[in-house]
């Protein structure tokens, strides 16, 4: 089957995707008393205690932005990614029994792991900009035209990985282990705590070959700093690019095999 | 050959499944690899499982043919491929227009989502548009009778109800080719009615339908053809009727098998053999022409008897035995006036059953002989003649409720408001007049 192929069977599964997306929103917040509120509540006690960690006990000059908002620009898209990678992950085995004895487009399940994240996404970020206000950034600067592409780069990063990550977790259960430590270790090769300008000057070309570097990197630009991204981006964007054509063609490879491995 | 193309069509389909190369890990695979290097020349075991071997077959147009074969036989796999669920090891198989599998009922369906979020995931499973969903959303709540609970999270539903709002959105569907598996089984015997109902209902309308079912009156009512398969092969593929014969002569001769090997080295009470029964030997009208013997007509069974003395008078006892153990009757030659006398030498005591009457099966007839008050034995052997089929009038079955005697029957009907003279013109059985 050839990729326009694929494209129109997924869109074909759209309610699918829909319904899928909505099963997995409404069984996660079923029985909390707090419901969608954690999708604010996580990212933005996380960015207190950077805060306090990193003005208070090893203070790090995040220049005239105040740095809860410095942290917060960029815990929105690392939250998305450390919480939508091992859900992705987990998608098709943990639907096995499904897998095993109906045939739909098995792409759904982590598409839908992501998207049911991808809401917890856009709600946090809404409250992004009350602390915009609170600081005294301007909302909606021309830069902000650059927002699109940077999501674009982190969804096909996201879906490369994920798509990657879900097909290989049939195989091996091993990839649960590997991707906590990964995404542990991810986590300080990407600028969320310090300002990409600590790191040392030789290592940047090297550095943003990591796609998400280049995303929160971007998203400081475009919305604090008012600047548009710089050449760093290409690199991210090829890297992204790349993970994703590797992640489907994974996918699509080990897919026949799925119901076969139980 | 018709220029039409099968709506299902195999073409030398196999299946291979690899047992035990689904949790590999690297210490294990490291550990057999050590252990391989110590004990050399040893070969692996086989884990290669062919679940199906070069199977073909084709279905056309409004057909319905059912899957026979014992548990393992390769009919889930055949379903499993039809559904896409997996694909050939090698050969092909094509599938024409909108298939729906009523395989697992209520796939997807979430304990903490209502019955109505369920029937639009589970109906989105099963390949539905929401808007084809809305368009049936009434019939699909009111065919599960589960209007009362549509907005009560599914974990309080009891089985059945699930089971009912499973089939009941599946079945909403109208495909071109429809897949059942023992699905009926579950749920009570008005839901199974429906269900049945329904599925006759897609037929009439020119559905497709394979079905898959241990229940040979259901695959009669819903099926004109058949495929018998056995360890992964096709063994016959023809009209419903014969297939299930078929299907239930082999399962007949392993159960009569299976006696056979149990019954060996058991040692009951016997004479002192001065007279023994060297063959018995069972004849009859034949059904089919291959030995099935017509239970609406007479049998005889004969006994061939060796005595090494005059014994004068005897009594013989036959035994009928089914192959699943069941005793179907004894007939004694005490209960008749003939007197039997054995002089020494050889002969023939031969007893006419008019009619054998009965219920299709696989039988053998085991024999005795006893001194002239009936209590003494006189064989020491005990001798079984080979096992035969028998057709009954109904069709060959395995419910144990149909019990073993097939009596010669003539129906009739009256309500309370006719007359006496209508008693008078009975329905007869369509086969009674078979009857001699």
């Amino acid at each position: 089957m050839t990729a326009t192929a694929h494209a129109r069977r997924l869109y074909d599964a759209g309610d699918l995707l829909y319904q899928w997306t909505a099963r997995n929103v409404r069984a996660r917040y079923q029985q909390s008393a707090l419901g969608w509120l954690w999708a604010i509540l996580l990212p933005t006690a996380q960015a207190l205690t950077f805060t306090a960690v990193f003005t208070v006990v090893v203070p790090i000059d995040t220049g005239p932005v105040p740095y809860v908002l410095f942290s917060y620009v960029a815990i929105v898209p690392w939250t998305l990614l450390s919480a939508a990678l091992p859900d992705m992950a987990n998608s098709v085995v943990e639907n096995m029994s499904l897998v095993t004895k109906i045939y739909f487009p098995r792409e759904v399940l982590p598409i839908a792991a992501l998207a049911a994240r991808l809401m917890d996404a856009g709600v946090a970020a809404a409250l992004s900009l009350v602390l915009f206000a609170w600081a005294g950034v301007p909302v909606f600067g021309p830069t902000w035209i650059a927002l699109p592409l940077l999501v674009a780069i982190q969804l096909l990063l996201l879906l490369g990985a994920g798509l990657a990550c879900a097909a290989l977790n049939v195989l091996f259960r091993d990839v649960r282990a590997v991707l906590v430590l990964g995404i542990q270790i991810w986590f300080y090769a990407t600028p969320v705590v310090y300002p990409v300008e600590m790191v040392p000057e030789q290592y940047r070309a090297f550095y943003f070959l990591n796609p998400m570097a280049g995303v929160v990197v971007g998203y400081r630009d475009v919305l604090l700093d008012g600047s548009w991204p710089g050449a760093y981006l290409a690199s991210s964007a090829a890297a992204a690019v790349l993970i994703f054509v590797l992640g489907c063609v994974l996918f699509k490879r080990i897919e026949p095999r799925f119901s076969d491995v139980i | 050959m018709t220029s039409i193309k099968p709506m299902i069509e195999f073409k030398n389909v196999s299946k291979l499944y690899q047992l035990g190369l689904t949790r590999t890990s690297l210490p294990r695979v490291i550990s057999q690899r050590a252990t391989a290097l110590f004990r050399k020349g040893t070969p692996q075991p086989d884990r290669d499982f062919w679940a199906l071997r070069d199977v073909s077959f084709e279905v056309q147009a409004g057909e319905s043919l059912a899957l026979v074969g014992p548990n393992g036989a390769g009919k889930t796999t055949i379903f499993r491929l039809l559904a896409r669920i997996t694909q050939p090891t090698s050969g092909t198989l094509s599938v024409r227009g909108r298939l729906s599998a009523l395989i697992e009922l209520g796939a997807g369906f979430h304990p903490d989502l209502t019955g109505r979020e369920n029937v639009f995931l589970n109906g989105a499973i099963l390949g539905l548009r929401r808007k084809e969903i809305e368009k049936h959303f009434d019939e699909i709540v009111d065919f599960s009778g589960l209007e009362r609970f549509i907005d009560t999270p599914l974990k309080r539903y009891s089985s059945g109800m699930a089971i009912r709002l499973g089939f009941a959105v599946a079945s909403c569907i109208e495909p071109e080719v429809l897949l059942v598996d023992e699905v009926l089984a579950v749920g009570d015997a008005a839901f199974q009615r429906k269900c049945i109902e329904r599925i006759q209902q897609l037929r009439a309308n020119g559905t497709c339908l394979m079905f898959v079912s241990h229940n040979p009156y259901l695959i009669r009512a819903v099926c004109e053809k058949a495929l018998y398969i056995n360890q992964g092969a096709v063994r016959a593929l023809g009209a419903a009727d014969d297939i299930i014969d078929a299907y239930q002569r082999d399962v007949q001769n392993e159960q009569a098998q299976a006696l056979e090997r149990s019954h060996k080295g058991e040692h009951e009470p016997a004479g002192d053999g001065e007279i023994e029964i060297t063959n018995i030997e069972v004849s009859g009208e034949e059904r089919y022409g291959d030995g099935t013997l017509d239970s609406r007509y007479s049998a005889q069974i004969r006994l061939h008897y060796s005595a090494a003395k005059q014994l004068g008078e005897v009594r013989a006892s036959v035994f009928l035995i089914r192959s699943d153990g069941v005793s179907a009757c004894m007939v004694r030659s005490s209960n008749c006036s003939e007197r039997l006398w054995i002089d020494e030498g050889q002969g023939q005591i031969c007893v006419r059953l008019e009619p054998l009457q009965l219920v299709g099966g696989t039988y053998c007839v085991e024999a005795h002989l006893l001194d002239e008050t009936d209590s003494i034995l006189l064989t020491r052997r005990t001798i079984r003649s080979d096992w035969f089929a028998v057709a009954g009038a109904a069709p060959t079955n395995s419910n144990p409720r149909s019990g073993v005697f097939e009596p010669r029957s003539r129906w009739s009907h009256t309500t309370d408001q006719d007359h006496e003279d209508e008693l008078e013109s009975p329905v007869e059985n369509s086969s009674d007049e078979a009857y001699r």
